[in-house]
């Protein structure tokens, strides 16, 4: 018979006397989780498909165009020139980016109200403002960086071809990504405001990705034809009501890509006033989602 | 520190025309304290008030000794609710959900790891710290709730219905857990419309009926150890009356009565006077529910 005895030891409680952070601690806390969450990390398998088939759907033009570059400089006949490349794909992107935003936005808003988490978080020393702009600050990071990154790849594959080294390509293009900072601002305000405002407003992820999405092509079909067809006086500011086109007008103007053909240039209308209409936009719509959560926290 | 839990001085609260609280003047001191009505008294209500969720019509409140209306980030800061309706997000995991609760409470993400884990444990969930929240059982999610709503270590926790839709051993559990709390050094305020959970948890009970204070004192200071409660199988109106005559102290509600003698045996003297009315006696209570006793005695039965 073995001597060896055994216990058995309740842990007991441990009180926490360390740091609390408060407000602010809660609100970069709920930053964090919307990336994660937007992104599916530590979630399940299937929430990671959409949104990393989407970063790979973006970034897949900038490898081929940058590998492309590499073996057909833009000297060489038939060469790749990168430099002229950043604003045609922000269009591309950008399109890119009204998916993935239709889906980040219902995903940070919409479980929390379908799952009661909101609940336990009125119980924490937030305020619905702190709550909504957090989510706001999520969903805007993620958004701002999956624009940024095929800019970031042209930028480098740039540098890389560049005829004096890497070294003096980086100096050399650097003016570029201010440019690259601004035009990635554009389409964030444009995209992510219009999202946030319909998954605040809806109870069903699917619906409000779809409404979204679908209601960015009719207002851009509506004012389109408004603005080339129609005859009347006026009807060329109907080319603020389409906030996308606006921002692919403003991405080639501040590349100095200008299209005579996209809505702003047919209007007339001067591309800082567009930028006002989406500042004012995004503004209404982050306003309304605020006064939606006044009322649920 | 401050000497009471929570007070409330001409405390209202209104739905549109429902009116949910009526002018509630109250100073619960610190410890465990019940929150006992039928469904509609308005005890979600007066919690969520206390939380600022709701904002009162009339009147103040404060908690742990701060102004609801003036210093809500100060009291959110210490306090945790457990909510009696659902409030776990179902696609993460036990654990990552305590990381996120301990963050939003301010902690440090090391810390909020830490705290996690150790409640997580506390709570008798340490199995299924993995397992995402929309996999787990009633009970299991239950616990998961009350393990959020402490994992900050809150002065005082307040916990709505806790046991609602709980079995039997899953109750007892909860109940078990409740009462440990105030060992921990945290204050709770748990409501219930189960009189039996409030007793065998609580030291202060608050009796709220259609918004209104029926009773707040200690739990068990209503005791007496001379009553017992009958229930017969017919009209027991007239063994009442001789009851009284006798020199008890009766209550009935329907076939049941509440007997209190405060000089002799009881139940010696129900004994005799059902014999000699020949009554059926269905159930006999030693002592009977001291609470149960007081919402009766308030024409409240629950």
């Amino acid at each position: 018979m073995s001597d060896s005895t055994g216990a058995v030891y309740d842990l007991g409680y441990e009180p926490y006397a360390g740091e609390r952070r408060g407000r602010g601690g809660a609100r970069r806390t709920i930053i964090a989780d919307g990336i994660r969450r937007v992104l599916g990390l530590r979630r399940k398998a299937r929430r990671k498909i959409l949104p990393w088939t989407l970063v790979i759907i973006a970034v897949i033009p900038a490898i081929v165009a940058v590998g492309l570059a590499f073996f057909l400089p833009a000297g060489a006949a038939d060469g790749i020139d990168l430099a002229s490349q950043y604003g045609q794909f922000y269009v591309l992107g950008g399109t890119i980016a009204l998916l993935f935003s239709s889906l980040a936005a219902p995903e940070l808003l919409i479980p929390d109200r379908k799952d009661g988490v909101l609940s336990m978080l009125s119980s924490r020393p937030l305020t619905s403002n702190d709550y909504v702009l957090a989510r706001f600050a999520a969903v805007v990071s993620v958004v701002a960086a999956f624009l940024l990154l095929p800019q970031l790849m042209l930028y480098f594959g740039e540098a890389g071809t560049h005829a004096d080294g890497i070294f003096s390509g980086l100096v050399d293009t650097a003016h570029k990504l201010p440019k690259s900072l601004f035009v990635g601002a554009i389409y964030t305000l444009t995209l992510v405001p219009l999202a946030f405002v319909v998954a605040g407003l809806s109870t069903r992820k699917a619906i409000a990705s779809a409404i979204y999405v679908a209601g960015m092509l009719a207002v851009s079909g509506v004012a389109d034809g408004l603005v080339r067809q129609a005859d009347f006086v006026g009807n060329r500011w109907f080319a603020l009501l389409a906030p996308f086109d606006t921002a692919n007008s403003l991405a080639l103007w501040v590349f100095d890509e200008s299209n005579p053909d996209s809505l702003l240039s047919v209007a007339h209308i001067s591309p800082l006033i567009g930028l006002a209409s989406l500042v004012v936009l995004a503004v209404v719509c982050v306003l309304i989602v605020l006064r939606r959560y006044r009322r649920l926290m | 520190m401050a000497d009471t839990s929570f007070t409330t001085e001409g405390l209202g609260h209104a739905y549109g025309r429902i009116a949910a609280l009526h002018s509630l003047n109250l100073s619960v001191p610190r410890g465990r304290t019940g929150l006992v009505g039928a469904n509609g008294a308005g005890k979600s209500t007066l919690i969520k008030i206390l939380l600022g969720i709701l904002d009162p019509t009339v009147g103040s409140a404060t908690v742990l000794g701060m102004d609801t209306a003036k210093e809500l980030i100060n009291i959110r800061t210490v306090v945790g609710y457990m909510p009696e309706g659902p409030c776990l997000p179902l696609d993460q995991t036990a654990a990552d959900f305590l990381v996120y609760a301990a963050g939003t409470a301010g902690l440090p993400p090391q810390a909020a790891r830490q705290r996690a884990s150790d409640v997580l444990t506390l709570v008798g969930l340490d199995e299924e710290r993995f397992r995402y929240l929309g996999d787990f059982s009633t009970g299991m999610k239950q616990r998961a709730k009350l393990a959020q709503a402490i994992v900050h270590d809150p002065e005082l926790v307040f916990l709505d219905e806790p046991t609602a839709g709980l079995d039997p051993s899953g109750r007892d559990e909860m109940l078990n857990l409740i009462a440990r709390l105030g060992t921990f050094g945290i204050d709770v305020v748990v409501s219930s419309h189960v009189l039996g959970d409030i007793e065998r948890t609580c030291e202060w009970v608050v009796m709220l009926d259609a918004g209104t204070l029926l009773h707040s004192g200690p739990v068990g200071g209503e005791a007496d150890a001379g009553t017992v409660r009958v229930e017969y199988a017919s009209d027991p109106s007239q063994i009442a009356g001789e009851l009284t005559r006798a020199g008890a102290i009766v209550t009935t509600t329907g076939n049941k009565i509440v007997v209190r003698l405060p000089d002799g045996d009881p139940y010696t003297l129900i004994r005799d006077v059902s014999a000699h009315h020949d009554a059926t006696i269905r159930r006999l209570d030693s002592g009977g529910s001291s609470l149960e006793e007081l919402f009766i005695h308030h024409g409240q039965p629950l």
